[in-house]
């Protein structure tokens, strides 16, 4: 069977992208595998194209929402029409219909949430499943920076389903977390498929400010040279709104900012005006990015220090995707490891909460078989939010409850390791901040990775001009000649009468 | 001067210092309350029902800061206000946006919107011979929509673009005094993505609160023109078929809603349906629970709403009685309501 043949004709691609194929290879041949391939390299195709040849249904656990509907609206655009969401989306009429005819679908996407319930396992469990695909496989570690407890029950549910093929997908692990994801999901004897996680075309540089405020300045003068289109990714909303009002007043470049705040609508027509080149620059929060499949990004600024190394490393991926030379950059200014120190503690419960939390179960004296219930109200009323609230109901339900102050033991004893490992991570980005070694050698250390080639431009260690980034046309605005709305109209509705 | 000061200027004029500036942020949101509701018939305001779902009450009070400041308007307590002179010449000059309608239109104003813009860009993909693109609108009912009316049009998918553009152009022909520009920039089509409202406003050279004004005022004139002359119009005659409402009610909730909002009280409701008082709180409860936008400030004060709450908390309990022992002046269906309102799902 020819693969090449399989990828023209079923998705109009002339080649594999880096270790795709290998990974196909492994699974047609019957393997656990084990991927680790950058974001934006083409993981789903793993699964999408085995599924072309394997008889049985995909299985293809996701930890976001709307990664997932991301997912089933490419497969659909790529004609598949066999595939569905099984995710809290659907209303219970919906997710009754789908469960009923389970078997029409050769792709079943799942949250690992859904997966756990008794009913939906045991109507997977009556499916052939040809393959048992984990998406965003670093969720499963509890030293990932992106933890969900939720997936730690995954091994236990491969074996309820006959222990099937099995394929792990990441984009960015750590030796450590990759070790706990093949142990998680006993597929010790799994064929391991690494591709470097080195980007050579991406430059790094950090940029030392002595002082906060000097960013803002910085950042206008780096736009304004450097060759766009960029993102420039900020922690703080208000922060992002702001730079990019103050881009658009001095007439820098076309930008906008894109945040979890903005309304749904605005956000797509914000990332589509950028991937269709209406935009130069966008001013995001980390929310933006995934599904932005844009080739031509050139540079990724920081304004504020990520939260690990892996995020840091997933954000700068967006740029250069077409192999030109692109750079990523970070200003830091004294004391900034505050802000993500802060957020860390926010995104766990404080021990008041649990506290509270725990008084509160005391008077509930709520049994149903014979199991603590936990009360959804005291979710907002502890002002927990929804992923803190979704760790604290696995802890207690998978904790032996017979002693109550066990259990809250069990459970701040939990939220304290997870505070370290996310100090950890904290750390780590700091060290790599200020250390004095090649940036991308360090970073490739970190992951147990090896530098084959050293390439040049690297990073401000090795020595880089900033002015090869820069933009060489003049970026005078090309004022795009104002259409009247009949001929905006006329352009979008009427092929070849008005346009041109 | 702005558009939505002169509005407010008009509403004010209107209330006859009657009501509170409030009772003009309300009507603006269009808050399904027995008060704002009787407010529109009784002030003759009900073509401004609505009309601005998504103003907030700072940027509301931004704005009579403003005409304060500038001396059109004059308090004359307990946040009412009347016209100053000066405020009186500035309403004469003005003209409110003609085509406005909320009373009729507001349910459907969203979903018009939504549907139009979808159809515009899936028949510039057709025209372009796409199809793999993103859907700009992800509202899955519009998406079911489109395939239901998609499977019904007789038009070769090729003419669709041309056809759209124009029936959209005549139906653009008499519409006096409204700039087109406000809606169709915001229309994405193939390889073209439309501009967000803050940016046409932007590019218009608009006040953003203007802007929205100004759209809806064009929506309405669409939903009006089409209404009246669907045969003219056979494409955009889809757009306003079997826009529906509040599907979530039970046929008896529902009829107790359309009362509601004809501004009938709660007693009054149960006299006309010939229901118990208790069957008519009933279908409240419903509202409260399914109705984003029904307020239920009317039927219980604020800080009594707040007392609720905090007990529900405090006692941990959402059971009525536990909290009526607590709360004394709550009536049953008040607790009901609040709980229905702000407690768990
Ligand atoms: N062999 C290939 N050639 C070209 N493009 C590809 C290939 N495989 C996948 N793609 C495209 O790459 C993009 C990223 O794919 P995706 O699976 O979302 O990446 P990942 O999950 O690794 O971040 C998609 O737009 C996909 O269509
Ligand atoms: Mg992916
Ligand atoms: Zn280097």
């Amino acid at each position: 069977m020819n693969l090449e043949i399989l990828l023209k004709e079923h998705f109009g691609y002339d080649s594999f992208k880096i270790g795709q194929k290998e990974v196909i290879t492994s699974i047609l041949a019957g393997k656990h595998t084990l991927a680790m391939l950058p974001t934006g390299t083409g993981k789903s195709l793993c699964y999408q194209l085995p599924g072309l040849i394997l008889s049985g249904h995909i299985l293809v656990i996701s930890p976001l929402l709307s990664l997932m509907q991301d997912q089933v609206e490419q497969f659909k655009r790529f004609g598949e029409k066999r595939v569905v969401a099984l995710n809290s989306f659907l209303t219970q009429e919906e997710k009754n219909s789908v469960l009923r005819q389970l078997k029409k679908y050769k792709f079943i996407f799942i949250s690992p949430e859904m997966l756990s319930v008794p009913f939906i396992l045991r109507k997977l469990s009556e499916l052939s499943i040809s393959l048992f695909v984990v998406d965003e496989a670093h969720c499963i570690s509890q030293w990932g920076y992106d933890f969900r407890p939720d997936y730690s029950k995954l091994g236990d549910i491969r074996q309820k389903l006959g222990d099937p093929l099995t394929l792990a997908l990441t984009a960015t692990a750590t030796k450590q977390v990759r070790k706990d994801i093949i142990q998680s999901l006993s597929i010790e004897n799994c064929r391991k498929v690494e591709t470097t996680i080195d980007r050579p075309n991406i430059a790094f540089k950090v940029e030392k400010l002595a002082e906060y405020h000097d960013k803002q300045n910085r950042v206008v003068e780096l736009v304004t040279k450097l060759q766009k289109p960029g993102i420039i990714y900020f922690s703080s909303k208000k922060l992002a709104e702001q730079m990019a009002s103050l881009l658009a007043e001095k007439g820098i470049c076309r930008t906008m900012a894109y945040h979890g705040g903005q309304d749904p609508n605005t956000r797509v027509l914000i990332q589509q005006q950028f991937i269709h080149g209406q935009l130069d620059v966008i001013c995001a929060t980390s929310a933006f990015g995934m599904g932005v499949n844009k080739e031509n990004i050139r540079f990724i600024v920081h304004y504020h220090m990520p939260m690990q190394l892996e995020s840091y490393l997933q954000e700068i991926g967006r740029a250069g995707r077409d192999g030109k030379l692109s750079i990523a950059i970070l200003l830091y200014s004294p004391g900034d490891e505050h802000l993500p120190i802060q957020l860390a503690e926010g995104e766990l419960p404080s021990e008041q909460q649990i506290d509270w939390l725990f008084s509160k179960i005391e008077q509930e004296v709520k049994y149903t078989d014979g199991n603590l219930h936990l009360n959804n109200h005291l979710c907002e009323l502890g002002g927990f939010n929804e992923i803190q609230w979704r760790i604290l109901e696995e802890l207690i339900n998978d904790t032996p409850q017979n002693n109550r102050k066990e259990l809250q033991k069990t459970i701040q004893l939990f939220l304290k390791k997870r505070l370290t490992a996310k100090m950890n991570n904290i750390f780590h980005m700091k060290t790599w901040v200020e250390s004095n070694v090649c940036r991308r050698e360090f970073i490739m250390e970190y992951f147990d990775d090896e530098l084959t080639n050293k390439v040049i431009p690297c990073c401000d260690q090795c020595g880089l001009q900033l002015k090869d980034y820069h933009s060489s046309i003049d970026h005078t605005k090309t004022t795009t000649n104002e259409l009247s709305w009949m001929e905006y109209l006329g352009k979008i509705l009427m092929k070849n009468e008005l346009s041109e | 001067m702005k558009q939505i000061e002169s509005i407010s200027l008009y509403c004010l004029k209107k209330l006859n210092r009657e009501r509170t500036i409030y009772s003009i942020y309300h009507l603006l949101n269009g808050k399904k309350s027995s008060q704002t509701i009787q407010d529109a018939h009784l002030f003759s305001l009900k073509h401004l029902f609505g009309i601005y779902d998504t103003l907030t009450r700072e940027s509301f009070e931004i704005i009579i800061q403003n005409m304060i400041k500038k001396k059109w308007i004059n308090n004359c307590g307990e946040q009412r206000f009347d016209l100053t002179p000066e405020g009186e010449v500035n309403l004469f000059h003005s003209n409110i946006p003609s085509f406005l309608n909320g009373w009729i239109y507001h349910q459907f104003t969203n979903d018009f919107w939504e549907r139009l813009s979808l159809l515009v860009q899936v028949a510039s993909n057709f025209v372009n011979h796409e199809n793999q693109y993103i859907p700009i609108q992800k509202n899955k009912d519009v998406h079911f929509w489109l395939k239901t009316i998609l499977k019904e049009i007789q038009v070769p998918r090729l003419e669709m673009g041309s056809m759209l553009f124009s029936e959209l152009v005549d139906c653009f022909k008499e519409a006096k005094n409204a700039d087109p520009s406000v809606l169709i920039f915001r229309l994405t089509g193939y390889q073209q993505i439309g501009l967000t409202p803050e940016q046409t406003a932007k590019r218009l050279n608009m006040d953003i609160h203007d802007y929205h004004i100004e759209f809806i005022n064009i929506i309405h004139y669409l939903l009006q023109k089409i209404n009246r002359e669907t045969k003219n119009f056979p494409l955009l005659s889809l757009l306003i078929r079997d826009l529906k409402q509040n599907n979530e009610l039970t046929i008896s909730s529902r009829k107790t809603w359309t009362l509601l909002n004809q501004g009938y009280s709660l007693e009054r409701i149960a006299d006309i349906r010939h229901l118990k008082l208790s069957t008519i709180e009933d279908h409240f409860v419903e509202f409260a629970l399914h109705i984003n936008d029904f307020s239920i400030d009317d039927y219980v004060e604020k800080n009594l709403q707040d007392t609720i709450l905090e007990i529900s908390r405090q006692i941990n309990s959402r059971q009525l009685k536990f909290i009526r022992d607590k709360v004394k002046t709550a009536s049953y269906f008040q607790i009901r309501l609040v709980l229905a309102k702000y407690g768990e799902r």
